[in-house]
C-alpha cells in the first residue's frame, strides 16, 4: 500500500507542487513569526541582562496605577534626598539617582528624530559615571562634563548626521536647547535601545531640562562586596520612605525583559492572526486537491479495492499522501520561515522597532509547531476526501464512472451550515457587545465559524450562484460564455471549495476596508462637529511630549490669530478607571471646540475641578458641585469639584480638566496639539502663513488646516490598513493558486471534452476565453460571500465600537467595487497557467484519451 | 504512386432529382506521407498517398488496423498535420494553414461525427447540434435545422442532456450536429463502432440519404463491410499506401476482398 501511494504521489507531482506550496506558504509564515518573535526575545533578553549586570538594587517609587491603554505602570518621582539616605546603607558601594523624560533630537535636516506618537520613545536621561550603573558605553568622544553637553545614541547619530563636536538642537521642557554633541554611545551592544532615541546630559541638566530639579525617577545601587542583591535590598528597604519600594538587580531585568515581551507579544498574536488565515485558506486548497485526485482515482481506489484492499487501506493510502504533502511543505515552510522572519524584522525596523542584531533564534518548539500545524492541517482537511475514497465499492472498477461532475448541492449540509454559521455569528455578537472574559478570542472563533459555516452552506448556494453570477456572461460573452457558466455549475462542491479559499481573504480585506473607512469617516464627522477652529498644530511628542506652551502664547500676541489654545495631556485614574485625561485653557478652548456644555459654565473650570461628559455624570449620579476622587502619580489622589457636564464627548474624551488642575498635579510642561482661529479679518492664507512662521522657532511641529488634521488622524488607519492589506494578499495569493489547482485538475477531468470542442471548430482564443471565464465566476463567488461576510463583520464591529468613538458606518462603495474588480482580475491571472495548458492540448491526443 | 482518379457520372437518387457530380473534389490529398517517431521506432503511416473525394458522393476507407485509415481521415480533415505532401478541403491547401485557420475551416466546412464521446455532456442536445454554429456566433439556418432535427428523430429530446440519450440517440444527435451547418463534406470515423446493429443501421440509413437526398459529401472509415457497403465508393488502405478501390459495393464483394488483403 505505501509503495503504491508513493507511486500514485509521484505520478501527479505536478498538481501537488501548487498544494504543497500553499501549505508551505502558510507554514513559513507561522515559523517566520515565531523565529522572529524567540529571536527578539532572545536578544533582550540579553540586552537587558547586560544593561542591568551591574546593578543589585534599584529604588523607585511604587507603581500609582495601571495606566489606559497599554501605557504600563504610571509612578511618580522620588525625592532626591532618598539618595543620601540611601547612600548611608552599609553595603552600598555605590548609588545613584536616575532622570528619565521626553526629549527629542532634531536632526541636521530640521526634522525630528523617531515618531514618538506611533514609534518607539524618544527620551533624555542621565550619564552615570559609575561604570557598573550605566547602561550606554561610549562608542566616540567623551562623556558630558558640562549641563550644556550631550552624548546621543549611535543610531539617533546615524539617523540624524551627527558627529562628535557637532551643535545639537534637542526638544525639551521649555523652549528647544542648542548644546553640544561630546560623545556617541551604544545601548550594550545595540546602536539603540530598541529603537528608541536617546539624549545623556549631566544629571543636573537632566533633571532641569527633561525632569523636576531635585528628584529622580530611581536610585540605583551597586552592592559593595560580598553583599548579596537580597541582604542589600533588605538593609535599603529599612531606609527608605513611604510609597517607595526596592527591587534586587534581578528583579528589574526581569521587569524589563517582560515589559518588552508584552510588547512584543501584540506583534506575535497580529502575525499569528495571519499565520492562522493563510493556512486555514491553505485547508480548503487541500481538501478540493485531494477531493478531485480522489475522484479520479476512483476506478484505480475500486481496483485496489477489488484485488483485496480493505477500505480503512484505501482511506490510509490517501491519508498517508496527505501525511507526506503535508510533511514535504512543513519542512520547506520551515526553510522559507528564515527567509519570513528576515522580512519581518524589516517590517518592523520601519515601523520603528528596532531589533538589535543577533543570532537567529531556530528552537525545537517552532520546528514542533510548524510540524504540528503543517501535518495537521493537511490531513485534517483530507479527512473527508479520505472517507470518499475508502467508500469507493470494489464494482466500481467493472463500471464505467463519469467524473467531471458530482451530485448538484446537497440538502443535507444546509442545516449543519446554518448551525455553523449561527454559532458562529452568536459567538462573535456575543464577544462584541456581551461581557465575557476571553471576548477577543471568542471573537475569533466566531469569525472561522462564520466562515467554515458560510462555506459549508457555499456547497448548496454555489449552484444558483454561479447561474446568476455566470449570467451576464451568455450576455457579453455568449456562448462560450455560457459554457464556461455551464462549468461552473458542474461541480457546486469543487466550484463552492475553491470559492470558500478567496472568500476568506475577501471577507477579511472587506471588514477591514469598512472599519477603517468607518473610523476615518468619524474622525471626520467629529472634527466637522465640534472644531470651530481654522487650524491645528500638532506637536508629533505623542502623549508623553510635545511642544512648550510659549508657542500658545506667541500665536496668541499675533494680530492674525483670534484665539490659540494649547492642550495637555496625561494618564490619571479616575474614580477608579484610568483614563487618558485632556486639560485646556477654559478663556480660550471654548471659542475653538465646541463641547456643548449642558450645565455650568466652562469659565468656572478652574483649579481643583473636572469637567465631565453628560452620559458618565448621568451614570455616576454626578452634578455640579459634587466630587469625584482623581489619582495623579505626581501628586496622589486629589478631591476635584465637578465643574461642568458637557454634550460632546469628541475630542475631549469623558473628562477633562483645566490647565491650573493639570499644572497643579503633573510635572509634564507640554502641550500635545494647539488649536488656533484666525482673526475674523484675515484670510486664511495670511494666517496660516504667520503661524507657520511663529512655529518654525519650535521644530518638529506641524501646522495643519482642517482637511490636514483629518488626514494626520487617518494616518495610522491608512499605515495599519496597508500592512493589513499586504498580509491579506498572501491568504489571497494561496486563494488563487488553489482556484488554478482546481481548474487545472478540472481541465485534465475534461481532456477528451476539449479536444471534441476544439475538432468541432473552437478556437484556441476560445477555448482559453471558456476557462478564464470560468474562473471568474469562481473568484466572483468567492467574492460575493466574501463582501456579505466582511459587510456583517464590519457592521458588528463598528456598533461594537460605538461608545469608543466610531459612530459612523462606511462602507466604502469605490473601495469594494475595486475589491470586487481585482478579484475578477485575480480570477482572470489564476486561468492564465490552466488555460494556456488547455489551449495547447494536442487534439488526436485529447480525443483517443481514455478518461 | 497510387493515384485514383475521379470518375464523372450522373445517378439518380430516391427523389428522381439528377444531381450532376463534377470531377471537382470536395477534398483531396496529393503525395500525403505521415511518419510517427524517428530512427529504429519510425512508423510510416501514410506513404505518399494520392486521393480525391468528390462531391456529393458517400466514400468508406477501410483497411487492416494500422493500415493507416484513421490517420488519412485526420489528416484531410485537419485534425492532424502530414509530414509530407498536401491536403486540400476545396481549394485550401491545410498544410498552408495556422491553428486558427484551421480551426475556423474545421467549424465552418467540415462535419465530424467520431466513435464515441461526441457531445458536450453541460449542453443540450439542441446545443450540441448547433455546436459548430454556436462557437462561430451563427445563427444558422432554422428551417434547415429543423429539418436535419426531424430527420434525425430527436425532436422531443432537444432540451436533454447526453446523459438522458441513448447511445444511439447520442449518435444522431452528433450526426444531426455534422449536417447542421451545412458543411462541405463530412468525416466519420467509426461512426457505428459503439452501436448495435440495429442503431448503427439507422445512423448509416441516415448518412446514406443526406448524400442522396442532400447531396451532402461523407468520407467514412470503417473497417465493418455492412457499413461500408452504404458507401458508393470504397477505398482500401494496407500499410499506408491505397491499394484498391471499389465502387458500387456490396458487403459480399467487400468481404471478399477484405478475404484477399489477408490471405
Amino acid at each position: 500500500m505505501l509503495r503504491t501511494t508513493l507511486k500514485g504521489l509521484l505520478a501527479q507531482k505536478r498538481r501537488l507542487i501548487t498544494t504543497v506550496f500553499a501549505v508551505t506558504l502558510g507554514i513559513a509564515f507561522l515559523t517566520g513569526t515565531l523565529v522572529l518573535n524567540d529571536t527578539m526575545r532572545a536578544t533582550f533578553d540579553r540586552l537587558f541582562s547586560s544593561v542591568y549586570a551591574g546593578t543589585d538594587a534599584v529604588v523607585r517609587e511604587k507603581a500609582a496605577f495601571e495606566g489606559p491603554q497599554n501605557t504600563g505602570q504610571q509612578r511618580g518621582r522620588i525625592d532626591a534626598s532618598v539618595l543620601d539616605d540611601v547612600r548611608k546603607v552599609d553595603g552600598v558601594a555605590h548609588a545613584e539617582g536616575s532622570i528619565m523624560g521626553y526629549t527629542r533630537i532634531i536632526g541636521k535636516d530640521g526634522q525630528p528624530l523617531g515618531n514618538p506618537a506611533s514609534g518607539a520613545p524618544t527620551f533624555g536621561t542621565n550619564w552615570s559615571d559609575t561604570k557598573q550603573l550605566n547602561s550606554f558605553t561610549l562608542a566616540e568622544g567623551r562623556a558630558p562634563r558640562a549641563d550644556d553637553e550631550v552624548v546621543i545614541d549611535k543610531k539617533s547619530a546615524r539617523d540624524g548626521g551627527f558627529t562628535v563636536g557637532d551643535n545639537i538642537t534637542v526638544i525639551v521642557q521649555g523652549p528647544p536647547q542648542t548644546l553640544k554633541l561630546v560623545g556617541i554611545a551604544k545601548f550594550g551592544d545595540a546602536d539603540s535601545p530598541g529603537g528608541a532615541s536617546a539624549v545623556l546630559f549631566t544629571p543636573a541638566a537632566a533633571q532641569r531640562l527633561v525632569a523636576e530639579p531635585g528628584k529622580f525617577d530611581a536610585v540605583s545601587v551597586v552592592a559593595a562586596k560580598g553583599v548579596s542583591q537580597a541582604q542589600l535590598t533588605e538593609r535599603i528597604a529599612k531606609v527608605i520612605p513611604g510609597g517607595t519600594e526596592v527591587l534586587t538587580g534581578a528583579q528589574i531585568t526581569e521587569e524589563s525583559q517582560s515589559a518588552i515581551r508584552t510588547a512584543m507579544s501584540f506583534f506575535t498574536t497580529f502575525m499569528l492572526v495571519f499565520a492562522a488565515v493563510a493556512l486555514l485558506v491553505g485547508a480548503f486548497m487541500i481538501f478540493n486537491t485531494f477531493s478531485i485526485t480522489v475522484a479520479q482515482r476512483t476506478k484505480q481506489n475500486a481496483l485496489l479495492r477489488a484485488l483485496g484492499a480493505s477500505k480503512r487501506q484505501v482511506l490510509g493510502s490517501v491519508l498517508l499522501e496527505a501525511f507526506l504533502v503535508g510533511a514535504v511543505a512543513s519542512l520547506l515552510g520551515l526553510a522559507g520561515g528564515m527567509a519570513v522572519a528576515g522580512a519581518l524584522k524589516a517590517l518592523l525596523n520601519t515601523l520603528g522597532f528596532e531589533v538589535p542584531a543577533g543570532g537567529v533564534v531556530f528552537t525545537r518548539g517552532t520546528a514542533i509547531a510548524a510540524l504540528i500545524a503543517g501535518i495537521g492541517i493537511t490531513a485534517l482537511a483530507a479527512l473527508a476526501p479520505a472517507r470518499e475514497a475508502g467508500r469507493v465499492p470494489p464494482l466500481a472498477a467493472m463500471r464505467a464512472v463519469f467524473v467531471g461532475s458530482s451530485g448538484y448541492g446537497s440538502k443535507r449540509r444546509v442545516f449543519p451550515g446554518l448551525g455553523m454559521l449561527g454559532a458562529g455569528a452568536g459567538a462573535l455578537l456575543l464577544g462584541l457587545f456581551g461581557s465575557v472574559d476571553n471576548a477577543l478570542s471568542l471573537v475569533g472563533l466566531g469569525a472561522l465559524l462564520v466562515f467554515l459555516g458560510v462555506s459549508v452552506l457555499g456547497r448548496t448556494v454555489s449552484l444558483p450562484l454561479s447561474r446568476m453570477l455566470g449570467w451576464p456572461l451568455t450576455k457579453i460573452r455568449g456562448f462560450t460564455g455560457g459554457l464556461a457558466r455551464e462549468n461552473a455549475m458542474r461541480n457546486p462542491k469543487r466550484t463552492a471549495a475553491s470559492a470558500s479559499a478567496l472568500m476568506i481573504g475577501v471577507g477579511l480585506v472587506a471588514f477591514i476596508t469598512i472599519l477603517a473607512a468607518s473610523t476615518s469617516a468619524s474622525i471626520s464627522a467629529t472634527i466637522d462637529r465640534s472644531f470651530t477652529g481654522d487650524f491645528v498644530v500638532d506637536a508629533g511628542g505623542g502623549t508623553t511630549g510635545g511642544v512648550d506652551p510659549g508657542l500658545t502664547r506667541q500665536l496668541n500676541q499675533l494680530p492674525q490669530v483670534e484665539a490659540a489654545t494649547g492642550l495637555r495631556i496625561g494618564s490619571a485614574r479616575i474614580d477608579g478607571s484610568p483614563q487618558m485625561v485632556v486639560a485646556v485653557d477654559p478663556t480660550t478652548a471654548f471659542q475653538l471646540f465646541d463641547v456643548k456644555p449642558q450645565n455650568g459654565r466652562p469659565t468656572d473650570l478652574g483649579l481643583d475641578s473636572i469637567a465631565i461628559y453628560k452620559d458618565v455624570a448621568q451614570t455616576k449620579h454626578l452634578t455640579i458641585g459634587d466630587t469625584i476622587p482623581v489619582l495623579f502619580k505626581d501628586t496622589g489622589e486629589k478631591h476635584l469639584r465637578v465643574a461642568l457636564i458637557y454634550g460632546e464627548n469628541r475630542p475631549a474624551g469623558d473628562y477633562f480638566l483645566s490647565i491650573a488642575t493639570y499644572e497643579a498635579n503633573f510635572a509634564n510642561r507640554f502641550d500635545y496639539q494647539l488649536f488656533v482661529k484666525k482673526a475674523p479679518d484675515v484670510d486664511t492664507q495670511t494666517a496660516l502663513a504667520a503661524v507657520k512662521e511663529t512655529a518654525k522657532q519650535f521644530p518638529g511641529v506641524k501646522v495643519l488646516d482642517q482637511a490636514g488634521y483629518k488626514q494626520e488622524l487617518a494616518k495610522p488607519i491608512t499605515q495599519m490598513l496597508t500592512l493589513v492589506y499586504a498580509l491579506l494578499a498572501l491568504a489571497i495569493l494561496i486563494a488563487l493558486l488553489g482556484i488554478g489547482n482546481t481548474l487545472a485538475l478540472s481541465i485534465l477531468e475534461r481532456t477528451r471534452e476539449l479536444g471534441l470542442l476544439r475538432a468541432v471548430g473552437m478556437t484556441r482564443g476560445q477555448l482559453r476565453s471558456t476557462i478564464r471565464w470560468e474562473s471568474v465566476i469562481i473568484a466572483l463567488q468567492g467574492t460575493a460571500l466574501g463582501l456579505l461576510i466582511g459587510l456583517f463583520f464590519g457592521w458588528a464591529l463598528v456598533a461594537a465600537l460605538h461608545d469608543q468613538g466610531v459612530d459612523q458606518f462606511s462602507a466604502p462603495v469605490t473601495s469594494l467595487v475595486v475589491l470586487v474588480v481585482l478579484a475578477c482580475l485575480a480570477g482572470v491571472i489564476a486561468a492564465i497557467l490552466p488555460s494556456r495548458r488547455a489551449a495547447r492540448l494536442v487534439i488526436l491526443r485529447a480525443i483517443a484519451s481514455d478518461s | 504512386m497510387t493515384t485514383l482518379t475521379t470518375p464523372t457520372e450522373t445517378f439518380t437518387n430516391d427523389t428522381d432529382v439528377a444531381i450532376s457530380v463534377s470531377r471537382v473534389a470536395a477534398a483531396r490529398t496529393v503525395g500525403a506521407s505521415k511518419v510517427f517517431g524517428a530512427g529504429d521506432t519510425e512508423v510510416r503511416a501514410l506513404d505518399d498517398v494520392t486521393v480525391d473525394f468528390e462531391k456529393g458522393r458517400f466514400t468508406a476507407i477501410m483497411g487492416p488496423s494500422g493500415s493507416g485509415k484513421s490517420t488519412l481521415l485526420h489528416c484531410i480533415a485537419g485534425l492532424d498535420s502530414l509530414t509530407s505532401g498536401d491536403a486540400y478541403i476545396g481549394d485550401a491547401n491545410l498544410s498552408t494553414l495556422n491553428d486558427r485557420q484551421l480551426t475556423v475551416i474545421r467549424r465552418d466546412r467540415i462535419g465530424f461525427v467520431f466513435q464515441a464521446y461526441n457531445l458536450i455532456p453541460t449542453l443540450t442536445a439542441i446545443e450540441n447540434i448547433k455546436l459548430p454554429l454556436l462557437l462561430a456566433r451563427r445563427h444558422g439556418d432554422q428551417p434547415w435545422i429543423d429539418t436535419v432535427v426531424d430527420a434525425v428523430g430527436l425532436k422531443d429530446r432537444l432540451q436533454h442532456r447526453p446523459s438522458e440519450l441513448s447511445g444511439g440517440q447520442q449518435q444522431r444527435a452528433a450526426v444531426a450536429r455534422a449536417l447542421a451547418s451545412r458543411p462541405e463534406i463530412i468525416f466519420a470515423d467509426e461512426p457505428t463502432g459503439n452501436l448495435d446493429s440495429r442503431a448503427g443501421a439507422e445512423i448509416l440509413k441516415f448518412l446514406r440519404r443526406a448524400v442522396d437526398d442532400l447531396g451532402q459529401t461523407i468520407v467514412m472509415v470503417t473497417h465493418d463491410p455492412v457499413a461500408a457497403s452504404y458507401a458508393d465508393r470504397i477505398v482500401f488502405l494496407a500499410d499506408g499506401r491505397i491499394v484498391d478501390e471499389m465502387l458500387e459495393p456490396t458487403a459480399e464483394r467487400i468481404l471478399d476482398r477484405l478475404k484477399r488483403f489477408e490471405g
